[in-house]
């Protein structure tokens, strides 16, 4: 058991920390209060070959594993949890499942580009009325035999980059009735698939630079290569994306708290009160000993999660195990890294309510917490 | 026209260290690429990019672990690589002449046309390695280069050298030669993440002091290191306070006590 990371990829970690502290950290505020999508950085981050680590080099791909995926998420993270979110959101649920379940021509067409940083991927999957209960969905798919083309009528709720993908891995159900097992995935072009409209741009709590859209599909019709993978197969596709995905919003989690943590640490460290640095102070040092133990934790389960998955195990339960943990720690981190810098902590010339912000999402999307307990407790078999 | 190269891994430290004889701590040490040599390394990388140079060799002196710092050039495009290290190596400090010979060995070797090398290394900040290698070996030189333009069938490069009272000097040096690179010759890139999985590949080829035909002695050093400390730092800085006015006043009169136009 090796805890050691390999030289590879402790070479891409720093060298993406490098990127992210010099390029990512002073525009971060910024493009949270102007709610702006970096376009810019991300064609920085596709010009380094990061779009795609997790993809394989026959689809324009860097070919790396889950683990060095891990790692550049926890390093945007650890700078910008918005861009970080766009970013994970792009490859984990956006560009993977096609790369998993997607025919040759698909990847071709649609992978690609995702994978090289031409385009941004997203998926939709919540609906305003179905959110961890997906059998509820109300998307149709209905299929249109003389045209050969699928008909998708639905709202979509809560959708990572729709305002600015080059594709959409859309959820619907083509069998109604069949309640999970009715439920197929579509490649949908926001751009040239007519009926397909943003309808909202949320303002939210934090990660204001990655948007958060509803999804209006009115009458899209699309030709029927555009479904990934076999009718029906949507529901065990989107099980088998999540225990990816999971462990993306675990690093993403792990960045946050490893930015909040030595935010708190540095300012713990200058900050002089009754006469020496408040760091030398138990409460403040415990507190601070507390996030590095939560931190490092996350970063544990997380890198296990990556390891178990690249060795061509099921993880999920590592995975919901890992994003379950680091997203409590990483809200409970930034929360004590706002209460470390007190008032100054509370304002956003400060990172840590960035921090804080960001943190909460984590405990949502892709599976609540309390969703991640009951997938824990069925793995239990409890 | 092949281009080498020199690289050093430099040590850095925190805030806080401790001494330990000569030396610091080795767990209050992290290593790095020489800044300076990270600024060669762009400069190399450009000169094939734009098919001056054929091939980008490294060269670096140090233990294994320097190998780390060294894929570094060759993730951002540098062809291979070359490490010298060598037991004999390791007990004493290794001076300028030392780390010459070794190089002049090395250019024996690759028979480069152009080497480029750091103005200085961030930690012992002898700023003499460029400049007495090129002696050793018969090179035209030129140190503090900040601009630089190769033209390979004419043999020459043309520099811009930073001289002191921001001049700069500009003059053309003929090949081979020896160039000490500026801070600010270029802006050097991050290594592409593809650009690090190659440089995983690539060649780092390892010699010790036999391979290059050099004995223990040949490299031991005029210098030894006697003693390190700290220096005490004194700080007598004044913050001046107060509306514009005030401040001014107060600045004008310590300009006065100290002289000037007096």
């Amino acid at each position: 058991m090796d805890f050691d990371l390999p030289a590879e990829h402790r070479m891409i970690r720093d060298t993406v920390r490098e990127f992210c502290e010099e390029e990512i950290a002073p525009i971060a505020q910024e493009v949270e209060d102007e709610h702006r999508f970096p376009a810019e950085v991300f064609d920085e981050l596709a010009a380094l070959d990061m779009m795609g680590v997790p993809v394989s080099e026959e689809y324009g791909g860097l070919g790396g594993d889950q683990l060095m995926y891990a790692l550049v998420t926890e390093e945007l993270g650890r700078v910008s949890g918005g861009i970080g979110l766009s970013y994970a959101a792009h490859v984990s649920l956006g560009s993977k499942p096609i790369e998993l379940f997607g025919t040759d021509e698909q990847k071709e067409e649609w992978l690609r580009p995702l994978a090289t940083g031409e385009g941004m991927g997203a998926w939709a999957l919540t609906e305003p009325g179905s959110g961890s209960d997906a059998s509820d969905m109300d998307t149709t798919a209905e299929y249109d035999a003389d045209a050969g083309e699928y008909v998708l009528n639905g709202t979509k709720q809560f959708i990572t980059n729709a305002t600015v993908a080059n594709s959409v891995l859309v959820k619907a159900v083509t069998e109604p009735d069949a309640g999970y097992d009715g439920i197929s995935t579509f490649i949908v072009d926001p751009e040239n698939d007519d009926g397909f409209e943003v309808t909202t741009v949320w303002d939210k709590m934090g990660l204001n630079c990655s948007p958060t859209c509803e999804i209006q599909l009115d009458d899209v019709r699309i030709p029927e290569d555009r479904l990934l993978g076999e009718e029906g197969e949507g529901w065990t596709q989107t099980m088998k994306t999540l225990d990816g995905g999971r462990i993306s919003i675990a690093a993403l989690s792990t960045g946050l708290a490893q930015g909040a943590y030595e935010a708190a640490k540095e300012y713990a460290g200058e900050r002089e009160q009754f006469g020496q640095p408040i760091s030398k102070f138990d409460a403040i040092r415990d507190k601070i000993v507390d996030m590095h133990r939560k931190t490092e934790r996350s970063r544990l389960l997380t890198h296990k999660a990556a390891v178990k998955y690249d060795e061509g195990n099921r993880v999920t339960e590592e995975s919901a195990l890992a994003k379950l943990d680091a997203s409590e720690s990483a809200r409970e981190v930034a929360e004590d890294a706002v209460q470390v810098l007190g008032g100054y902590g509370y304002t956003e010339d400060f990172s840590p309510q960035r921090f804080y912000r960001g943190a909460k999402l984590m405990e949502i999307g892709e599976g609540t917490s309390e969703i991640q307990h009951v997938v824990l407790g069925r793995q239990l078999g409890l | 026209m092949k281009v080498l190269v020199t690289v050093k891994e430099v040590a850095e430290v925190g805030d806080d260290f401790a001494i330990e004889g000569t030396g610091i701590a080795e767990s209050d040490l992290e290593y790095d690429l020489n800044e300076w040599d990270d600024y060669a390394v762009e400069a190399g990388v450009q000169l094939a990019e734009a098919d001056v140079a054929d091939e980008v060799v490294a060269v670096t002196i140090g233990p294994e672990r320097s190998e780390e710092t060294i894929r570094m050039a060759l993730a951002k495009g540098a062809d291979r690589a070359v490490r010298v290290w060598d037991d004999a190596l390791t007990e004493e400090f290794l001076d300028v002449a030392g780390k010459v010979s070794l190089l002049e060995a090395v250019v024996a070797e690759e028979e480069p046309d152009l080497v480029l090398s750091g103005v200085q290394a961030a930690d012992d900040s002898f700023g003499a390695t460029g400049v007495a290698l090129a002696d050793r070996i018969g090179f035209e030189h030129a140190a503090v280069v900040n601009d630089l333009e190769v033209a390979a069938d004419a043999g020459v490069a043309n520099v811009h050298r930073e001289l002191e009272g921001g001049v700069e000097e500009l003059t053309e040096v003929d090949l081979p030669a020896v160039l000490t690179v500026q801070t600010g010759l270029n802006e050097p890139r991050y290594a592409s993440l593809r650009g690090i999985r190659q440089a995983q590949r690539k060649e780092i080829a390892a010699k010790e002091l036999s391979d290059l035909g050099l004995s223990a002695e040949e490299v031991a050093s005029a210098l030894t290191l006697t003693e390190m400390y700290e220096p005490e730092s004194e700080s007598d800085a004044e913050m001046i306070e107060g509306d514009a006015g005030e401040a001014a006043g107060r600045l004008a009169e310590v300009l006065r006590e100290k002289g000037v136009g007096a």
